[in-house]
């Protein structure tokens, strides 16, 4: 691939500032250097279309039909961003992904929290198979509830409202969160319990006042993780939502695809950056709790 | 279990969290193996016809097939990328002394990018006219005759619309593996190490057979993944040209939405939950039983 940019890791960068363990020193083997130049390679991989995404949101429609798509571009322009903001709803569809990522984050962590509470601390004959029941979320594919929601809802009256998706979200993340906040209420010594209990707490207090304070960083946890995925979510609010005013950043930025399907490329690129712009600075800001939710999120499996 | 709770308390905790579980996701599935036994289009009566979804879809019906095996070559791109990639690179990260931190994040983006952003990406990093990114790369390291308008060649298509999925995603998995494998003992690779164990060794001897438990998990969450994969597809070419890049999601989308068939479009989702509950099955015998031997 970009060969080029091979030696712009010059070799002087290999020589690793000395280690505090005192151990032998090693030569910037060849293996070190591959590894790094091919880490290189990857990362550019990954990162830069989204790089390219946001020049392109910057350049003339006449420099995106005419020149040459790794170029910089020859002049910068805002203009993009006015056309963007004139297609779509933009703040509509920001406001809508957050009111929708928002309600089902709540129910997410409530009620994963309660069952977890329930399964785990409080104990129950049946817990081993409520447990196996809700493990089977975590394998089923979403599009299994799609045909008979549909169905449900228009004899109910919910299609084209934000439960519809705050519903079916919260459902389907619910036992990745029972999971892991069963797993954190295992580390919660007996003991702990057992002392507030004999001072005559009862299982409310003892949620309100040990499990739930506790909690907190799992609960962080928990928000981060799945407000990517709800954020993002397309096929429940697709299949749900049919007015406007109700449409998410997914559905939202389907507008641009104009009559015939021709599409203001530009405009397009400018709307995608306004629209991934509030998650990236949330991961951006708190990547440290992110990346260790999601590691964790399978390491304990 | 905690000494003075009752049995309401524990009703108080968990009906809720059940009820709406069950309304979401338990019934839905019910739902949908009811309705597979019955011909209806949302409107008329419902007819019993019992298995003769089933018959139709196992027996004649090409457009299914074509599907299932699409959703399976899908599957495996998704799975080859996803994992084969994670796994590079999380061992080539273990490697480095400094910037993982960051290689982490970088890494990551895509992942919170939403499907219909990286659809409308890879529309023109795939292009022809104008000239996308990757018809400007072949024909500049010399691979000219490779230059092709990737998602209208119905021997691309398929691999084309796969790709941006494995691609987003990688970095997850990466994550995920990554935290295996510096939780491996440093003592175990140093004795192994001092044995004269070579790189590989110490990889498929020592640390692969550590982290085998979380490979299986990670494995188990991508094909799932992979299998339920709709959003690419369907945004970028709606399963076209012809049928070439259609997967069973998007066939069981358009049966439910575009021709109204929700009885025949419940079979097919009964398929894909079998297929699931099949797969991690499969994933789990293999590797536990490797894991035994």
């Amino acid at each position: 691939m970009i060969t080029q940019t091979a030696p712009a890791t010059p070799p002087a960068a290999v020589v690793p500032p000395t280690p505090a363990i005192p151990r032998r020193r090693r030569k910037p083997s060849l293996y070190r250097t591959l590894s790094r130049v091919l880490i290189m390679l990857i990362v550019i991989v990954q990162v830069y279309p989204l790089a390219w995404l946001f020049l392109t949101s910057l350049r003339t429609e006449h420099d995106f039909a005419t020149g040459d798509p790794f170029a910089l571009p020859s002049s910068l322009t805002w203009e993009n961003y006015a056309r963007a903001f004139e297609t779509g709803d933009l703040g509509r569809n920001i406001l809508n992904s957050f009111i929708v990522t928002m309600g089902a984050n709540v129910l997410i962590v409530l009620f994963g929290m309660m069952a977890a509470y329930a399964i785990q601390v409080l104990g129950f004959r049946l817990s081993k198979f409520v447990r196996g029941l809700f493990l089977i979320g975590i394998i089923v594919p979403v599009q299994i509830a799609l045909v008979p929601l549909f169905i449900d809802y228009s004899t109910v009256n919910l299609l084209d409202t934000y439960q519809s998706m705050i519903i079916p979200l919260a459902g389907f993340a619910l036992p990745m969160s029972i999971y892991l906040f069963s797993s954190f209420f295992e580390y919660i010594p007996r003991e702990t319990y057992e002392a507030a209990s004999l001072d005559g707490a009862g299982p409310y207090r003892i949620f309100g006042l040990i499990t739930l304070p506790l909690s907190l960083n799992t609960v962080v946890t928990v928000v981060l993780v799945n407000s990517i995925f709800i954020w993002n979510d397309f096929i429940f609010a697709n299949t749900f939502v049919l007015s406007e005013d109700l449409k998410t950043i997914p559905l939202g930025l389907q507008n641009y695809i104009g009559a015939m399907g021709k599409v203001d490329w530009t405009a397009t690129f400018a709307a995608v950056c306004v629209t991934i712009t509030p998650l990236l600075l949330v991961f951006l800001v708190l990547n440290k709790a992110m990346i260790q939710g999601l590691e964790s999120g399978a390491t304990k499996g | 279990m905690l000494p003075n709770r009752s049995r309401t308390s524990v009703l108080v905790f968990l009906l809720p969290p059940l009820l709406l579980y069950c309304a979401a996701v338990l019934f839905p599935i019910l739902q949908s193996l009811f309705l597979s036994f019955f011909s209806w289009n949302g409107i008329s009566d419902m007819e019993f016809i019992g298995l003769d979804n089933y018959v139709r879809m196992l027996t004649a019906d090409d457009i299914f097939w074509r599907s299932f095996f699409n959703a399976l070559l899908y599957l495996a791109i998704c799975l080859v990328l996803q994992l084969g990639g994670a796994l590079v690179v999380a061992s080539l990260l273990t490697s480095l002394r400094r910037g993982r931190e960051l290689i982490k994040t970088l890494y990551l983006l895509p992942a919170v990018i939403s499907t219909v952003a990286i659809a409308f990406l890879f529309v023109r990093i795939y292009s022809i006219d104008p000239v996308g990114l990757l018809n400007q790369l072949l024909h500049w390291i010399g691979l000219g005759t490779f230059e092709r308008a990737w998602l209208s060649d119905v021997n691309t298509v398929l691999a084309a619309v796969s790709a941006p999925e494995g691609w987003r995603f990688t970095g997850l998995y990466m994550l995920i593996i990554y935290a295996a494998l510096i939780a491996v003992p440093k003592e175990l690779e140093e004795a192994a190490v001092l044995d004269g164990a070579s790189k590989w060794t110490l990889f498929t001897k020592i640390r692969f057979p550590y982290i085998r438990p979380v490979w299986i998990t990670t494995t188990i969450m991508a094909t799932t993944y992979g299998l339920r994969g709709f959003d690419i597809p369907y945004l970028m070419t709606n399963g076209g040209p012809g049928q070439s890049s259609e997967l069973l999601t998007t066939y069981m989308y358009k049966t439910a939405f575009t021709s109204t068939d929700f009885g025949y479009a419940s079979t097919i989702s009964v398929f894909i939950v079998i297929e699931c509950l099949v797969a991690v099955g499969l994933i789990l015998f293999m590797l536990k039983r490797k894991a035994d031997s």
